[in-house]
């Protein structure tokens, strides 16, 4: 996920993160201060990835933002050599890995950044990273600890 | 109730093709249409589109209409694209059963049709990246490859299954695309080549996966009454199942147990009233070498963990057990995502014709066609029986 010279949108991977363009933007204002967290359910008290604005378990539309953890474990991890999409094609090889966090029922999709592919194993504990892109967007990475 | 049989089929040469999408539609209708010489264009009431990306990647939206004008029909009664990314191409089959069925059809035109190939490989990577859901996995970085190495590595990891038993899988479907002139790769390999092929997203290298491929294919439907019009040896189509769970990564039941494959395969054999082990031929979706050694196990035709051993022992070969993937697979064919489901039922029917080159000629009473989609949150499985 480069920083692209220009924008155009229709091959633009990072989600636009905007009040007036997401409802979920809290979900990027929490990140912009380090914290990665998602929606719960009031009604239910259910959690889920991504973040809702409805629950798909009791149709409820109240949610609450809570905090996952900052840490975690690789659960599968693999390295990208060849084939990245636009943006990315400058970054590779670069770490993506299904990260299980530490104490939560709950997997996330992220790249690992400082770190190579063959200094890893299915294990290792890793860290949450705010990654900041130039125009002001940012999106979570972790790093190994 | 109707029963349902592919009467026609046709193909154009795959692999990097200097033609466009339309030309490529037009290629497989001329194929298709010699096959059956007794049909009148305006016989055909439908007509059922699969193509995943030619969104993106023709940069052309709404496809039934073209392609109905690129091959001279005018259907009076059903026309649509399917989309379902790989499985966009069994999709269109199925609809055109359930269309044929209900009695809302009775001839139809199905074509799968993908031109991948663009001068920007970036380009193309971000299409086919977007496939998976782009804001929380694509984003990532995650596309085709290295999700199907998170499911290697954990295969690898859970059931000892090694990098030379995937190298296998390639090694056979390329001999088998050694005799099929519509190959995008009709070319043996070694062990060795593919171990030493090219880094993609490890433990997969280049010959792990199939191409970016440009290609067509279309077969014609109709009922069962009106299938010996067009040929002495019907492909009725005895069972289907798809099944669904899933999108985000990790929000899928299980990384290396496809369940929504079981539950596909379970319909489709209920509803044809057979078990795996009577088939004779089998096509399964290798679009990575993983993919097909989870097939074996997840088909019920091995153990768990037992997928490696499968193939390695040469049970998916011809002579073995169920010889799959006889016209080369993906990895041996290219994958032209729209255009795969169709010429897997394409294999099967020219099998059951004797019309494909002895070396791979299986025959046979009773064959199986599996597609997936995305991260395998799609499965689409269809039992296919000979008539005649
Ligand atoms: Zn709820």
């Amino acid at each position: 996920m480069g920083e692209p010279q220009e924008t155009h949108f229709a091959f633009d991977f990072v989600p636009l993160q905007s009040p007036d363009q997401t409802r979920i933007f809290p979900f990027y204002e929490n990140l912009k201060k380090g914290r990665l967290t998602t929606t719960r359910c009031k009604g239910c008290g259910a959690t889920h990835w991504q973040p809702r604005v409805v629950c798909p378990d009791c149709n409820g539309d109240e949610m609450d933002w809570v905090d996952l953890p900052a840490n975690g474990k690789l659960f599968a991890f693999t390295a990208v050599y060849a084939g990245a999409p636009l943006g990315m094609e400058r970054d590779v090889p670069f770490v993506v890995a299904v990260v299980e966090l530490d104490g939560a029922p709950m997997k996330v999709v992220a790249r690992i950044d400082d770190a190579k592919y063959e200094d890893l194993k299915i294990g290792d504990p890793v860290r949450l990273k705010v990654h900041e892109l130039a125009d002001g967007r940012v999106w979570f990475r972790f790093v190994p600890t | 109730m109707r029963k349902v049989a592919i009467v026609g089929t046709g193909l154009t040469k795959w692999g990097v093709r200097g033609a466009t999408y339309k030309e490529l539609v037009q290629e497989a209708g001329k194929d298709l249409f010699d096959d059956v010489p007794n049909l009148d264009k305006p016989e055909v009431d439908s007509l059922f589109v699969g193509s995943a990306l030619v969104d993106r990647l023709a940069f052309q939206a709404y496809p039934a209409p073209i392609v109905a004008e690129q091959l001279g029909l005018k259907p009076s009664r059903m026309a649509m694209r399917t989309e379902m990314a790989c499985v966009s191409g069994q999709s269109a089959i199925r609809v055109a059963y359930a269309s044929i069925v209900s009695g809302l059809s009775d001839v139809a035109v199905v074509v799968g049709a993908e031109k991948m190939n663009l001068p920007s490989m970036a380009e193309v990577q971000s299409s086919m990246a977007c496939v998976l859901d782009r804001e929380w996995d694509g984003v990532n970085g995650l596309n085709a490859p290295p999700y199907f190495a998170l499911v290697a590595q954990r295969h690898m990891h859970e059931y000892g299954t090694t990098e030379e038993q995937m190298a296998e899988v390639s090694v056979k479907n390329h001999d088998h695309a050694a005799t099929n002139p519509y190959a995008h790769f009709p070319k043996r390999v070694t062990k060795e080549k593919v171990l030493g092929s090219t880094r993609i997203a490890p433990p997969l290298k280049l010959l792990d996966c199939s191409g970016i491929t440009d290609g067509a294919a279309a077969v014609l439907m109709t009922h069962g009454d009106a299938a010996k019009r067009f040929t002495d040896t019907p492909v009725f189509i005895e069972g289907l199942g798809q099944a669904q769970s899933g999108s985000l990564v990790v929000n899928l039941e299980s990384l290396t147990t496809w369940l929504p494959l079981k539950r596909a395969a379970a319909d489709a054999f209920k509803m044809a009233g057979v078990t795996v082990h009577d088939m004779d031929l089998a096509e399964t979706h290798d679009c990575f070498t993983i993919s097909e050694i989870m097939e074996y196990e997840d088909l019920g035709l091995c153990g768990k963990g037992e997928g490696g051993t499968y193939v390695t022992e040469g049970q998916s070969r011809i002579g073995g057990e169920l010889p799959t993937n006889l016209r080369g697979g993906l990895l041996g064919c290219g994958h032209p995502l729209g255009a795969t489901g169709v010429a897997q039922a394409i294999e099967v029917t020219r099998q059951f014709r004797a019309q494909v080159p002895q070396e791979r000629y299986v025959g046979g009473d009773w064959g199986l066609c599996h597609n997936l989609s995305g991260n395998a949150n799609n499965h689409a499985v269809m039992v296919l029986h000979r008539g005649g």
